[in-house]
């Protein structure tokens, strides 16, 4: 790497960060809002796609685990008044518990039949949720749910509570980096690519599955308890198959076998829905529309797309910046 | 009581009936391709929408389920050529392709047919009251049972008798060597994915005469079609018999007797066979 691309790559990231710490001293409330449904979304799309990208799996119970966590916070949290870091670390203790359950079930399969086995098991969470009108409130879901105050900071002002959402982002993206280059991530790699010669060589192919399935766990539901603090709300509608298609989308879009793949993606969808809304009503359409046109044209997704202009030497300080591919395919 | 038990194990079986032709056409599909098709609940929910507006406008039901099953079936002819070859292979794209046509299809449906639910009307010829062991039931649920029984026939024989079947059963098995006995395997491709969105298309007229085709009906369809093909074993005709026939009954007594949880129990059957199969009831280790 030259002296001037590097100096860009750092440029350009602090410039970033810079602009996404400082964000809610300049933009309107609605930006941040919008910044921080990219957070929680970003959460269970860098979820989906960790499996996706680093163990080739395609797991379509994520937005069940976001689900599950946002109702741990309502039960506990809002209607029984646990305080607030055990209600979240409690939240995400019955996230496990559940992942461990479907995790162990539905990695005796692979590919394919684990994509339907994973949708099923995101349906009976939804199916449940919304018929349960004793214990989860059916379709109405819990309302009212408010973030917390800690030691004066009142985390219901939006600047806040994205600050917190941020570091919390952050640290969790810090923490999947480190997974992703340690021996446990080469060996979920090396599942991916050939899942019987991980198996010849020793490697418990089926528990690293497992560990990588409950890690894209914890991510969704981190991703669900900041979802129900900001929006007030958890209803089966958050887990209904439309959204775990449109987090799938998001992933594709972004780039599944890139690290920072999931994140741009949801950055895209979240603005294309927010621009989309305004123009028509058939956003849906719009969105399948993309979708396909992905799958054709640029599977690899936009940073895909980017790395094939890198390489093309047209972008140079790009280039610099997108050097960060962890999962060549 | 006993009353009781005699209707709901009958309208189990017209559950079954239902979920058979669903679940047949993706079944099929799965076997030789290797594609699951999440638009197939998309295609049921056009395939009764249309079924519903040629009923409106004509009032003929038998030619509703013809237009319904044939416009799907064209549908899935122009997707399986132009976008669904060109990705062959990769499982992956293969089925978010089938993620974004679904999609497409139910937000598209919003815009040309009612938002609140719609059922086909059924003429009264085709549903003479039938009385049995004592006790009345509409007779179109047998017209239903019929025509999907008609249907398992004609698949068996197709799949078992024909030489068109041999070298589908063959593509399952093998397609390198198949390919390289001179079948020509796009076209059995291209067959298969028709006729399965053909079954697609007759479940949505035959579902939405017996039940209703709602906007968002589509997941819930796909996932009972997911369901029976999961639990009778990817690729298995006979097994989506048995399934089929194991969720209309599951279905048709939740209803009555936990209808709190008469989507969640369908479920049920399913994690069973999963925790001790993972291949499904008649499905081959893939």
């Amino acid at each position: 790497m030259t002296a001037r691309g590097k100096f860009w790559k750092y440029f350009l990231s602090v410039a970033i960060l810079m602009a996404l710490i400082l964000l809610p001293l300049y933009a309107s409330q609605y930006t941040i809002t919008t910044f921080i449904r990219i957070i929680y979304f970003g959460f269970l799309a860098v979820s989906t796609g960790f499996l996706i990208g680093q163990g080739g799996m395609v797991s379509l119970t994520q937005a069940a685990f976001f689900g599950i966590a946002g109702y741990g916070i309502g039960l506990l949290g809002y209607e029984r008044g646990v305080p607030f870091p055990l209600a979240d670390v409690l939240s995400i203790g019955i996230v496990l518990v559940f992942a461990s359950i479907f995790g162990l079930i539905a990695n005796r399969t692979q590919k394919i039949v684990f994509l339907m086995i994973t949708l099923a098991f995101g349906q009976v969470v939804f199916a449940f949720a919304l018929q349960n009108t004793t214990l989860l409130h059916g379709w109405a879901g819990i309302r009212g749910i408010r973030p917390f105050v800690i030691m004066g900071i009142d985390f219901n002002k939006t600047g806040n509570f994205y600050w917190a959402a941020l570091t919390l982002f952050g640290l969790g993206q810090y923490f999947l980096w480190r997974i992703v280059n340690s021996p446990f991530g080469l060996a979920l790699n090396g599942t991916r690519e050939n899942s019987q010669r991980m198996a010849a060589l020793g490697y418990p192919v089926y528990w690293i599955r497992v560990v990588a399935f409950l890690i894209s766990a914890v991510y969704a539901g981190l991703g669900g308890i900041l979802a129900t603090y900001n929006t007030g709300v958890i209803t089966p509608t958050t887990m209904q198959l439309s959204r775990t298609i449109w987090v799938l989308l998001m992933v594709i879009l972004g780039g599944a076998s890139y690290f920072w793949g999931p994140i741009v993606g949801t950055v895209v969808a979240v603005w294309l829905d927010v621009l989309v809304s305004q123009v028509t009503e058939r956003y849906n359409t719009v969105i399948g529309i993309i979708f396909v046109l992905t799958v054709l044209f640029s599977p690899t997704g936009i940073l895909g797309i980017l790395d094939t202009l890198r390489k093309g030497d047209r972008l140079p300080f790009l280039r610099k910046i997108l050097n960060r591919k962890t999962a060549p395919r | 009581m006993d009353f009781k038990f005699v209707i709901l194990v009958l309208n189990g079986l017209t559950q079954a009936a239902i979920l058979f032709v669903l679940g047949s056409g993706l079944t099929l599909a799965f076997g030789l391709m290797r594609v699951v098709n999440l638009s197939h609940g998309a295609f049921y929910m056009l395939g009764g929408y249309i079924g519903y507006s040629v009923v409106k406008a004509t009032g003929n039901w038998p030619l509703a389920l013809v237009t319904g099953g044939l416009s799907i079936a064209l549908l899935g002819f122009v997707f399986e050529r132009t976008m669904l070859s060109r990705v062959r292979g990769g499982d992956l794209p293969e089925t978010l392709l089938t993620v974004a046509l679904s999609m497409i299809i139910a937000d598209q449906a919003l815009v040309y047919w009612a938002r609140n639910p719609v059922t086909l009307n059924v003429p009264s010829y085709l549903s003479p009251p039938i009385k049995l062991l004592g006790l009345t039931y509409p007779g179109f649920r047998f017209v239903m049972m019929g025509v999907s029984i008609v249907i398992a026939l004609s698949l068996w024989l197709l799949l078992y008798k024909t030489k068109l079947g041999a070298a589908v059963r063959a593509g399952v098995d093998d397609r390198e060597t198949v390919s390289a006995l001179g079948v020509n395997i796009p076209v059995i491709y291209t067959a298969v994915f028709v006729l399965s969105a053909f079954l697609g298309g007759i479940a949505g007229v035959l579902g939405g005469s017996y039940l209703q085709l709602s906007p968002g009906g589509d997941a819930i369809i796909l996932i009972y079609s997911l369901v029976v093909i999961i639990l009778g074993g990817m690729g298995s005709l006979g097994g989506a018999v048995i399934s089929s026939l194991i969720l209309g009954q599951v279905i048709s007594f939740g209803l009555a007797y936990a209808p709190q949880y008469s989507y969640f129990l369908i479920f049920i059957p399913m994690a069973i066979v999963l925790s001790i199969r993972p291949q499904g009831l008649f499905g081959r280790k893939l």
